[in-house]
């Protein structure tokens, strides 16, 4: 029987900014369906493996492989009518703007208008915040309201598969809960998770699989439970406490 | 003092300030989306006023008529210059290297005009150029008059396409922030062609009226590129209204402090109110705080 084409491979991925590497040779499966972590020390090139695999960055070798097209090569815009998208690091509402009109953007390769007021009805009722605010401009949320927009926003595609870019960070720990729970309402919905977390400990708990980033190579990988109880990981990445984990700016 | 002489002042600013904030937001638009500073933005001009004379000149047509052949010329050159040489600009010395590049397309289209048109100077004519009219005592020339009609046109054509277009929004959220607008599945490659192409396409309407009420040359662009480039620092790098408020107030703060104190000081007045802006605002009026890191 030949084997199915995996859900997202990374097959050698070997990237940068056109100085050094900054991944070197990266090589990891996603399951469809799960939720995925990546962790790893500050600089180890997380968020440039998100970013090739929305053709922000292009890799100078290897392959990306989604449901058997390869990513390498695509425009941002083409890997999300394949049914990607990405929440980066940053915060990437367009601060001028209406919530409305942001989340509304997440739909802006849908043409259908029918099409997109129907999934801004579900979007207000799995979100309260964007019904709420819907004509504040984004700039004036807070930094977790911010996050659950951008979340909001993304899902407007109904996307396959969903990269988040250290989505808790600088959120207060109630905050952080509630943003959990709504990544583990994103995945039961369908959606495959890909996400990397400062907040290794809590992630972890609730990923599938869990991935060891170090100096751009693969370190570790294994089922998120296996990650979390590595003694060798746990004390260099994971620390004593979620406290200590969390990442400083 | 003169309320008149206030009046008259007040009305140059408003007129000839207006056309400047056109030419100077097609300049800080182009910055805006695409982080480049076009400083053949000045010689733009005058390549946009010399078409309108050869126009006018050689084939006999109007002034304005012309503005409908050479206001797409433009938008062409631009996309143009843009595909050739900034599409390869790229890195964190992007906005430096695009100086300059845009100095050396400055310094092409010099030479080509100087070889074309001669080194002497020429000014646009046409029989209503030198009209006027008088309200109340305030003097107002036909061409001025046009120059602002057409600059509020064209500026409300701008804003209408940039919020009530899907273009528009694609335009607004890469000024922003092209990264987010890429995620968002906004062709940003395809917006900044088009954002250059308008941004270089005002220059032929503001060229017409410049070349209209100033005697101009290729070396004229000196002037003027150093004056958009104040006007869009004072109304803050990337902002369109932030360029219109500073176009208008830098011909009305040197026209008053010209005619209530002495023409002497009225170029420099503007500079004095700018780096006062600049000390209190070091990003301008209406600028982006730090929108750009990270
Ligand atoms: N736009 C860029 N241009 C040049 N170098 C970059 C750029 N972005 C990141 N780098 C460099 O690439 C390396 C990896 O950065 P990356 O952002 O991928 O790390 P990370 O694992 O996401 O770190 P963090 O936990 O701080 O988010 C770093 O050395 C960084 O300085
Ligand atoms: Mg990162």
């Amino acid at each position: 029987m030949a084997e199915t084409a995996p859900f997202l491979r990374f097959t050698n991925v070997v990237a940068g900014y056109g100085g050094g590497d900054v991944l070197k040779g990266v090589q990891f499966d996603v399951p469809q369906g799960g939720v995925t972590c990546i962790v790893g020390p500050n600089g180890s090139g997380k968020s440039t493996l998100l970013k090739t695999v929305s053709g922000l960055v292009k890799p100078r070798l290897g392959e990306i492989w989604f449901k058997g097209e390869n990513l390498v090569g695509q425009t941002p815009r083409q890997i999300l009518r394949l049914g990607v998208v990405q929440v980066p690091q940053h915060h990437s509402l367009f601060r001028e703007m209406t919530v409305d009109e942001n989340v509304e953007l997440g739909a802006f390769l849908v043409k259908d208008r029918k099409v997109i007021a129907e999934r801004m009805a579900a979007i207000r009722e799995m979100f309260p915040i964007v019904a709420e605010r819907a004509s504040d401009k984004a700039g004036s949320l807070s930094g977790g309201q911010q996050r659950l927009v951008e979340f909001a926003r993304c899902l407007m595609l109904e996307p396959d598969l969903v990269v988040l870019d250290e989505p808790s960070m600088g959120l207060d720990p109630k905050t952080l809960r509630s943003m959990f729970a709504t990544i583990k309402m994103m995945n039961s919905m369908g959606r495959t998770v890909l996400l990397v977390e400062q907040n290794a400990r809590q992630a972890l708990k609730l990923s599938h699989t869990g991935i060891v980033l170090e100096n751009g190579r693969v370190r570790l990988s294994g089922s998120g439970i296996d990650v979390l109880n590595n003694p060798e990981i746990g004390a260099l990445y994971l620390g004593g406490s979620i406290e200590e984990t969390k990442h400083a700016s | 003092m003169n309320a008149i002489a206030l009046l008259n002042a007040a009305k140059d600013g408003i007129l000839t300030g207006s056309v400047y904030a056109l030419m100077a937001t097609g300049l800080t638009l182009i910055f805006g989306v695409m982080d480049i500073i076009n400083v053949a933005q000045g010689i733009l001009v005058i390549l946009g006023a010399y078409l309108s004379y050869a126009l006018s000149v050689h084939l006999g047509i109007d002034l304005f008529v012309g503005l409908l052949i050479t206001i797409p010329t433009l938008f062409v050159v631009g996309v143009v210059i843009e595909r050739v040489f900034m599409a390869r600009l790229k890195g964190p010395e992007k906005t430096a290297m695009s100086i300059l590049v845009t100095y050396a397309v400055s310094l092409l289209i010099e030479g080509t005009l100087n070889t074309v048109f001669s080194v002497n100077v020429v000014q646009l004519q046409a029989s209503y150029v030198t009209r006027s009219f008088s309200i109340g005592g305030v003097h107002f020339g036909f061409i001025y008059v046009a120059g602002f009609v057409m600059a509020a046109v064209l500026l409300s054509a701008l804003y209408f396409m940039l919020y009530r277009t899907r273009f528009g929004v694609s335009v607004r959220a890469s000024l922003a922030d092209q990264t987010s607008a890429a995620l968002v599945g906004i062709d940003v490659r395809r917006v900044s062609t088009i954002c250059f192409g308008i941004g270089v396409a005002v220059t032929a309407a503001g060229g017409m009226i410049y070349g209209s009420t100033n005697a101009f040359n290729a070396s004229t662009s000196y002037d003027l590129i150093s004056r958009l480039l104040t006007i869009i620092v004072l109304g803050g790098m990337g902002s369109l209204g932030g360029a219109m408020l500073a176009g208008v107030s830098m011909v009305f703060i040197g026209d008053v402090v010209g005619t209530v104190w002495s023409p002497v000081w009225s170029t420099m007045s503007y500079f004095v109110v700018l780096v006062v802006v600049l000390l209190v605002r070091p990003q301008g009026l209406f600028g982006k705080q730090s929108a750009r890191v990270a």
